[in-house]
């Protein structure tokens, strides 16, 4: 026996060329089936032959998860311990040459207490004003005497409608500065909804003593002695 | 055995390596992962024996490999021809795993896995005689070589993917490469094992020939599945 033979093809089947051909064929056709048809859908959310649909090999492929890690005290997810309520205030603003042309009015809220909101400024016989009014939407802690108040400033604009939501980042006081600057008195239609409390007038907040046109629920505005 | 049962138990291997393929996770074929991704980041210096385990791991879990030595031993009846044969291919992967990671050469590993995946179907229609009914003679030892050379890469490119620390890179490496050679030892010899029991049976040539397709099949499926995550995924 010569030491050579086995470094030649070493191939010791004699198959028929049709069973060959048969096999490479075959081996091809059904690999390629198999690739488009289960690991192309399972692995790949790619079907061409829209096999993977039809046996719900695709549903077998899925994007990875990456947990969303929510900023300090940003919580998206919140539940309320207080019902939903609904108010329409109407903020009246002076001729912008007068010292009431401008003042605040603010809501109490919890942290991750969220409100929507809705503004528009009305000329008095209720058509909407042309000359954008100013306005701060801002909100800050009710510090006591000595401590730092905590301020967030959340739009600075001027508009003559706004509308958009609010999560309140702090307990605090989070509302709107309004400053007309049309010639003639106007006054802001505000909506909100939400979870907040109303301030009581001639607290802070509510410093220009500013009623609800309707609050339902009932009306929030709370005694005295339960804000702060 | 009666020609219904074996090819019953034709169907059962077929039915059987084809779930197997199936299973695969096909985008990640083999790759290191998880907790020992995380090992070989946090290592620094050489670190020896952790590294050596990897790579018998990876060899030893390593389908694509292990489907390509099963083509080469197919008909390697005497343990003179075991040797030179897996010698040349350890040669082969050990040079490509070395320069690969060493001189950081990077190929895609989509690309490499796919040739290694031609590397099962081109072993299984040689042994078919396919080659020789086409009339082209090619010298086994270099396509074992060869192949062993593109086998390497396939290992390069799962280290590279790690964040290798410099520091000890080149003892770890050669401890990784150690350890895929035991890898290599121990599958070969249950490989062996079986494939001497086996050949001892009388059904062995028609089996044979079952066996040859299935791994030309599983070779498609393999370089298919590859070439899908390259052009879907892209440079992997």
């Amino acid at each position: 026996m010569s030491e050579d033979t086995s470094y030649v093809p070493t191939a010791q089947l004699n198959v028929k060329p049709k069973t060959l051909l048969l096999i490479t064929g075959g081996g091809l056709a059904a690999g390629t089936l198999i690739v488009l048809g289960a690991i192309m859908p399972a692995e790949y959310n790619v079907d061409p032959l829209g096999l993977g649909r039809l046996s719900g090999l695709a549903r077998l492929w899925a994007p990875e998860e990456k947990t969303w890690q929510p900023g300090a005290g940003m919580d998206p997810a919140h539940s309320s311990n207080i019902p939903s309520a609904r108010t329409v205030v109407e903020i009246p603003l002076g001729a912008s040459d007068w010292p009431e042309a401008a003042l605040e009015y603010k809501f109490a809220m919890k942290p991750g207490q969220t409100l929507l909101y809705k503004w528009q400024a009305l000329n008095e016989d209720g058509s909407p004003v042309t000359v954008p009014v100013e306005f701060d939407f801002h909100g800050h802690t009710l510090a006591k005497d000595g401590e730092e108040m905590t301020v967030a400033n959340y739009r600075k604009n001027q508009a003559l409608a706004d509308e958009g939501a609010l999560m309140a980042p702090f307990d605090g006081i989070h509302g709107w500065y309004f400053k007309n600057q049309a010639p003639d008195p106007i006054r802001i239609r505000l909506e909100v909804e939400g979870y907040y409390e109303l301030v009581p007038p001639g607290q802070p907040g509510n410093e220009f003593r500013i009623q609800p046109v309707s609050a339902q629920p009932e009306d929030q505005a709370l005694e005295e002695d339960d804000v702060q | 055995m009666g020609a219904v049962g074996s090819s019953t138990r034709t169907l059962w291997i077929a039915a059987a390596a084809i779930a197997a393929a199936m299973l695969a996770p096909a985008a990640y074929a083999h790759a290191i992962g998880g907790k020992d991704a995380a090992f070989v980041a946090a290592t620094v210096g050489p670190d020896p024996l952790p590294f050596m385990y990897l790579g018998a791991k990876h060899m030893v879990t390593g389908y694509d490999h292990l489907l390509f030595l099963l083509g080469v031993i197919f008909f390697l009846y005497r343990l003179k021809d075991v040797l030179l044969y897996v010698s040349l291919f350890s040669l082969g992967h050990s040079t490509t795993l070395l320069i690969g990671v060493l001189a950081d050469i990077n190929v895609s590993s989509f690309l490499v896995d796919a040739v290694i995946g031609v590397s099962v179907s081109y072993k299984a229609f040689e042994n078919l005689g396919g080659f020789r009914r086409l009339g082209v003679s090619i010298d086994n030892r270099l396509a074992v070589g060869g192949f062993g050379l593109i086998h390497g890469f396939g290992l390069a490119t799962k280290l590279q993917d790690l964040e290798l620390n410099p520091n000890g890179l080149v003892e770890n490496l050669l401890a990784f490469n150690v350890g895929v050679e035991i890898g290599q030892l121990i599958a070969l010899s249950l490989i062996l094992a079986v494939m001497t029991l086996w050949r001892t049976t009388k059904s062995f040539p028609r089996f044979a020939i079952a066996a040859n397709a299935l791994l030309f099949l599983a070779g498609v499926v393999l370089a298919g599945q590859q070439l899908a995550g390259f052009f879907i995924v892209g440079e992997g």
